[in-house]
């Protein structure tokens, strides 16, 4: 389920290869549009809902796999 | 909370926008983003075209224009039309109401209600429960329910979030009773908690427009726009809309004991492509089923979008057969409805340039 998701992650970041330990920061496409996408992966993929408040706590790749997975149903 | 009709039917749409053309790229370097980020928002989001109005061009101006085509065109006899609701968020004045204004230019008789709602994404939902109820009344046999806004006036040019889909537009749905029509279920739910997802803050008696409320200023995304500019929650609309409409839409096929077989075309407000092919991929409708592409072509004109859905993309399919359909607003309130009636062909149903 973790790879799937950091598959997942990375097409949205349109990235190859994300690590756990990367900060958001680092990567080029992380913007409100990513966000946007990472809103809506997460609630249809993951019935997981995430607000921009929470995504802003979010540093690195690790924080955003780690609550997803926590609060998936 | 459900409402039943019995014997109504609408028989007829028109839809008026205005001519004026703006094309996303040509705002392009208006918003504190790169280009290329910039075009991949609109790739994803569906952003093209949007129709907007110039600045002398008010709501009264946009309902009259097609109020006046109709009544020479003689699809539409002003001696027959029994009450006039105008649903906008964008009216002329605070005071008088404008549909005061559109019937005194009109000239309609004393015995004609005129009435203002004030709605806006689920605005067409919200007429037609009010133009229903009042078709119950023995003396009523023709409502005249007109959406419209102007809404682009109040979107800052540097926020990326709202401008590029907001567009201006009227539309006016004519309402009648008919022994032969088919039962019309309406179901209508809010939540006012989320009153400020969508809003703008200044300009009303709270806060009064000022130099101050004039002000620009950037939001943590890069946006900018002042008090007296609309400002949208962009998470929690989404949230709200994937969240409550696909619960909604489970509410009606239990009680109409349905499913979604029996449904042709959802017909929804359209915030944006992305927004309603979620949606779709959520309630496991076929994406062809809820068309999407209204934005892309004409903008969001609040509750303009679903009558101007019909104009667009279903008219042509009435000359064929009868069709079951789910109209669907959310948004602003925070209000969310659909209505599940049967669409048969209307004696006219298009799109006119003002």
């Amino acid at each position: 389920m973790k790879k799937e998701l950091l598959e997942k992650f990375a097409e949205i970041l349109e990235e190859d290869i994300i690590l756990e330990s990367d900060y958001l920061n680092s990567f080029d496409e992380w913007d409100s549009l990513t966000t946007l996408s990472l809103i809506a992966m997460a609630d249809s993929d993951y019935s997981v809902t995430l607000s921009n408040d929470t995504v802003e706590e979010f540093e690195t790749v690790n924080d955003v796999i780690e609550y997803i997975l926590k609060n998936a149903k | 909370m459900k409402f039943h009709f019995k014997r109504k039917e609408i028989t007829g749409i028109l839809s008026v926008l205005p001519s004026k053309e703006v094309h996303f790229e040509e705002e392009i370097h208006n918003y504190n983003f790169s280009e290329k980020q910039s075009l991949k928002l609109a790739k994803i989001m569906g952003y093209g075209t949007r129709r907007v109005v110039d600045h002398a061009t008010s709501v009264s101006d946009l309902c009259l224009f097609g109020m006046n085509y109709l009544i020479k065109e003689k699809q539409l006899d002003k001696n027959s039309i029994d009450v006039l609701i105008l649903v906008t968020q964008s009216p002329d004045y605070f005071l008088p109401p404008t549909s005061n204004v559109i019937g005194g230019e009109l000239n309609l008789g004393e015995n004609v209600l005129c009435l203002d709602i004030n709605q806006g994404c689920a605005g067409y939902e919200v007429g037609l429960l009010q133009a229903y109820m009042f078709l119950d009344q023995p003396n009523i046999n023709k409502v005249v329910l007109l959406n419209a806004d102007v809404l682009s006036k109040k979107v800052s040019i540097k926020d990326r979030n709202s401008r590029p889909l907001v567009g201006d537009g009227a539309t006016i749905t004519i309402l009648e009773n008919n022994a032969s029509a088919p039962e019309t279920n309406l179901y209508i739910k809010m939540d006012g908690r989320g009153a400020k997802s969508l809003q703008i803050p200044a300009g009303g008696y709270k806060i009064p427009s000022s130099s101050e409320t004039a002000i620009l200023k950037k939001d943590k995304a890069g946006n900018e726009r002042a008090l007296d500019h609309l400002v949208m929650k962009g998470d929690d609309v989404f949230n709200f809309v994937q969240t409550k409409v696909p619960e909604m839409v489970n509410e009606v096929y239990t009680d109409l004991n349905i499913s979604d077989r029996e449904v042709d075309f959802y017909l929804f407000h359209q915030p944006n492509k992305f927004m309603l092919e979620k949606l779709a991929d959520k309630m496991n409708v076929d994406r062809n089923k809820m068309p999407n592409n209204i934005v892309s072509k004409y903008g969001n004109g609040s509750g303009i979008t679903v009558p101007l859905n019909i104009c667009e993309n279903i008219s042509s399919k009435l000359d064929e057969s009868n069709l079951k359909v789910i109209l669907g607003g959310f948004g602003i309130g925070l209000t969310w409805s659909m209505v599940v009636c049967e669409l048969k062909k209307m004696r006219f149903c298009e799109i006119i340039n003002y």
